[in-house]
Parts: structure tokens; sequence; C-alpha cells
């Protein structure tokens, strides 16, 4: 067997193993070492096993993940999503589809901070949605827009997920950030207005709610300085100069710990909570890191990536059916994996191909990330749509799925966008001359 | 990805165990990651070896809180199948996947051994504060075997 047919052979192997419900870490490790021993033999695989969980362990440039999933965690902890929703209220209030709008402006300010897709819908579901079938909202609408809104969060930066993706592809977490703040608020942007179109064609579904008057606004909008600090540590301070992501990440953990004791929000049982939560969390994310880099030594290994792109050249495949393949193939893998195990498995392989054909490494990991919010919401296996689910049981899936087709159309709007100009995502790092 | 421990015995305390120790790594991280930007902001003296203090912090988190997760059986899962096939079968294919996961980790623990082996007899210490780099192996090698252990118990 040629190494390709060997690289090719352990892409089917590993999705049959995940297919039967192997854990992806352990999968992953198991292909990945097994695929390097039938192209290298067992004594370089098995020495490269031991190594790489060592060299991962004491990587500088991971220690911002678990610091950046606390901050999230303690932040969720305190309780901001409350206040912060009723300030998007006060913000939007006042013609048809506003509550559905405040959902999702605090779900991306939230999400932003928290990180965690899955942890924001839960959140949410448990903020939003009775709020808006209170007022007469469909069932579907109103859970649809929460599980759509609770993955803008992992675009818009600080993002747990861009940190992750910035390892694999050697690519500055900084620009990263940069780049993904455009196409994040546009993504929120998009789905407002998505919100107030289906407000139009379907007024049943969302009730208008009477406006808020001003001295209510003003004071309910004052609960956007949490979030607002947090926001400006975290990620301003990286473009001030004042830290590095790893400090940014600690600074902003620490402040949400010290706002949550000031203001009485968080006590000693939920900071433990919150730290139980990021150890938990980290560990099982770093297991699944040091599966796909085993797994990916072995795809580099077997050259699938250089030969994908020389086969590609060979039959002479336009970029826009490239563009094309690759939108189909996240598309796919989304609907059935979960998102970081998406982009740590592909990132080596799909990377060089988009290079090849001239989208860089920046633009390609905002574009990942905006498939990823995809597939968190796509059937058979949206995730936050069976966290919503689970929490809302009188609300059937194939209702929420529904709910959630606007907020699909307006996804594959921005892809399209970010196709078309990749100025979108790349102008900011240009412009802040990074 | 369920929570689902099915707790008895010693399993909750262990997990716990595991998690404080791994929440207190992380706590000196911050802590010392915000004490190492005010020193360095207001007083102009920063902390020495802060690389190096983080990428211990770091191991000592993530590894002394994986047996927790194996404990929680936490892991992330593909669980397509579960909306076709029947309880019965999900089951035997759990119980699968744990023997495959005791041994990936029994296989790496194996192989980590010499590595760390080497590192002791070599006595590498690290450039900035001479921290023995053995203290950043034991972590990540007791954690592997801990987990091993985890998914040996946890086996039903």
């Amino acid at each position: 067997m040629s190494n390709l047919a060997i690289g090719l052979a352990g892409v089917l192997a590993l999705l049959g193993i995940l297919f039967i419900r192997v854990p992806i870490g352990v999968a992953l490790v198991l292909v990945g070492m097994c695929g390097y021993a039938a192209i290298d033999g067992w004594r370089t695989a098995l020495t490269m096993v031991g190594a790489v969980p060592f060299e991962l362990a004491s990587a500088y440039s991971l220690s911002v993940v678990p610091l950046f999933i606390l901050m999230g965690a303690v932040a969720s902890r305190a309780g901001m999503s409350r206040e912060l929703f009723d300030a998007a209220n006060a913000i939007f209030s006042g013609f048809r589809g506003a509550l559905a709008s405040a959902t999702i402006g605090a779900c991306a300010a939230f999400g932003a901070i928290c990180g965690s897709s899955i942890a924001t819908a839960a959140t949410f579901s448990r903020v939003a949605i009775p709020e808006m079938r209170r007022h007469g909202y469909d069932a579907g609408v109103a859970a649809g827009s929460v599980a759509a809104a609770g993955c803008l969060g992992i675009l818009i930066p600080p993002s747990v997920i861009l940190a992750i993706y910035s390892l694999v592809a050697e690519q500055s977490l900084a620009r990263l950030f940069a780049a993904a703040l455009f196409p994040g608020l546009l993504l929120a942007t998009l789905y407002v207005l998505a919100t107030v179109l289906l407000a139009r064609a379907r007024p049943q579904y969302m009730p208008k709610v009477p406006a808020m008057d001003l001295a209510s606004r003003l004071r309910a909008a004052r609960g956007l300085w949490k979030l607002a600090v947090l926001f400006f540590l975290a990620v301003v301070g990286i473009y001030l100069g004042w830290f590095s992501p790893t400090e940014a990440a600690a600074v902003a953990a620490f402040a949400a710990i010290v706002i949550g004791f000031a203001t009485r929000s968080l006590g000693l049982r939920g900071l433990l909570d919150a730290f139980l939560d990021t150890v938990y969390s980290s560990a099982m994310l770093f297991f699944i890191i040091v599966g796909a880099f085993i797994f990916s030594r072995f795809i580099v290994l077997a050259r699938v990536p250089y030969e994908l792109v020389a086969w590609v050249n060979e039959v002479e495949l336009s970029p826009a059916a490239i563009v094309l393949a690759v939108v189909l193939l996240y598309f796919l893998l989304g609907t059935f994996l979960e998102e970081v195990s998406t982009i740590l498995i592909t990132v080596p392989v799909v990377l060089p191909l988009m290079a090849s054909i001239g989208y860089d490494g920046i633009w390609f990991g905002i574009f990942v990330t905006v498939m990823a919010t995809i597939g968190l919401i796509s059937p058979p296996v949206g995730l936050t749509v069976f966290v919503i689910q689970a929490q809302n049981p009188d609300i059937p899936v194939g209702r929420i799925y529904k709910g959630t087709l606007p907020f699909l159309a307006a996804d594959f709007v921005l892809v399209g966008l970010l196709i078309a100009f990749p100025a979108l995502a790349l102008w900011l790092p240009a412009a802040l001359r990074m | 990805m369920s929570g689902d421990t099915g707790d008895r015995g010693l399993t909750p305390i262990f997990t716990k165990a595991f998690g404080v120790l791994a929440a207190a790594f992380l706590a000196a991280m911050v802590g010392l990651t915000v004490a190492d930007v005010v020193l360095r902001s207001f007083f102009a003296s920063p902390i020495r070896g802060m690389l190096e203090l983080i990428e211990l912090g770091l191991a000592c988190t993530i590894f002394i809180a994986l047996p927790a997760v194996f404990l929680r059986r936490e892991h992330l899962v593909v669980d397509v199948i579960d909306h076709f096939a029947r309880p019965r079968v999900v089951r035997f294919l759990d119980r699968l996947g744990a023997l495959v996961s005791l041994g990936v980790l029994a296989v790496m623990a194996w192989q980590m051994w010499p590595l760390a082996q080497t590192m002791v007899e070599f006595g590498d210490v690290t450039s900035d504060l001479s921290i023995p780099r053995m203290y950043y192996w034991i972590p990540v090698l007791a954690g592997v075997v801990a987990s091993a252990l985890a998914v040996l118990i946890k086996i039903r």
C-alpha cells in the first residue's frame, strides 16, 4: 500500500471508530499511532506517542486555553447573563422581534466572554426562552434563536476555538482575534436582520412587546459594564500591548472573580464550581488536542496534504470548486463531529490546500470557525439544539431545528461574503499593523 | 458527553480530590500571572522565569484533572449511533470504548516511562529557574497512569 493509501485508510478508520462511540481523543491516538507504525514502523510510532503528551503539557501557548475557559466559567457562575439580557432588552425594546433581537445581542456578548456555545445556549435557554414564550413568541422561534445565537461567541473574540486553531495552524492569536471581530459582529447583525425579516413575514410568531420607557432603559443598560470590563481586559489589552494573550486571559479571569465577589453575585461555592468546571473541561479538551497532534503527525507523514494539493493541481480544479468542496466538507463534518475536534483534525490537511489557492492562515481560521457555528446547529447532531431541548422538553427537536433555519441562512450569507471579500477578516489585522 | 457518573463509594471523593488539586494549580497560574503583570507594570520588577512557572502550572493542572475526566466519563464521543441503535448495543459499545481507552492509555504510559527515565538520568534543568525537567514530566506520567486506572475501575 502506498503511504497515501494508508493515510486515506486512516481517515476512514477514524470515522468508523468514532462512529462506534470510542472517545474522540482515544480514537485519534489509536489511529494516529497505528497509521504512523504502518508507514514508519512501531519503534518510531511508539516513541512519538510517548513524547507528544510531554511536549504539549508544557506548551506555553496552550496555557491561554484553561485561563479563557476560567473567565467564562466565572462569568457564568456569577450570573452575568441575566443582567446582560435585561440590558440588551432595554436597547432593542420597541419593535416587532425586539425580544429575539435582544437575545441575539446578549448571547453574542455573553458568548464572547464565556467562550462555550453549549454553556451560552444552556444559560440563555433558562433566561431568554421563558421570557419570549411569556410574551407569546412561537416556541420554535424562541428556542431556535437561542440555539443559533449561542454559537456567535465562539467567533467573537476572545475565542477559545481560535486559541486552539492558532496553535495547530501556527498563526498569531492576536491577529486571529482582530480578524474575527468584524465577521463576528456582522454575523450578529445578520442574525438580527433575519429576525426582523421573519417578524415581518410571520408576525404571529413574534407579538409586539410594549416599549420600555427611557428611564428604565438607562437603568437596565448599566448592567453592561461587567462584560465590557472583561472584554476590554481580555481583548483590547492585547492590542494596547499591555498583555500577551495568556496574561490577558489570566487578568480577565481574575477580574471576573473580583467583580463577582464585589457585586456579591459570586460566593466561594460558585468560585470552586467554576474552577472545577474549568479544569475538567480543559483536561478533556487537552486530551483531544494530544490525540489530534498524534493523528496529524501521521497524516503529515503519509503526505496526505501534499498529495491532495498535487492532485488538485493535476486535475486543474478551479479555486471556486475547491472552496465549494471545502465548505461542503466542513458542513458534513459539522453535522456529527464537535467543533474543536473538527478543526484539530482537518486543519493540517485543508490549510495547505487553501493556501495553495491563495487564502492565508488567518482568513482560514475565521472561515473554519464560522463553519463550526453552522455545525453546532445543523441536524442530525446540533449540540446546542440538544442542550436547549434537554432544558425545554416540551419543545420538539424538529421545531427547534426549524427555528434555526433563518439563522442558518444568515450563516451561509456570511460564508459567501467571507469567500468573496477576504478583506472582511483581513482588513483589521492589517490596519492594526500586526 | 453525559455527566453520568453512577457514583458509588470512593469515586466522587477521588474525582473531587483530583479536581481540587488541579484547580489549585490553575489558581496559582492566575495568581502568579496577575502578580507578574502588576509588579511589571507598577514596580518594573517582573517575576523571573514566568514562562517556566506557567508551563509547570499547565502540566499539573491538565494532567491532574485528566483522571477526573475519565472517572466522570465525560469524554466527548460522537453519538450519532444512539439515535438508531438499541440501548443494549450502546452500552456494549461504551464498554468496548472503555477497553480501547484503557489500551491506548496503557500504551501511552508504557512509552512515556523510558522518556521520563532518561530525563531523570540526564538531570536536565530549565534555563531560568533551574527547575528539574522531571517535575514537568512527573504530573504528566502520573496523570496518564491514574487515568488508565480510572478507566479500569469504571469498566462495568
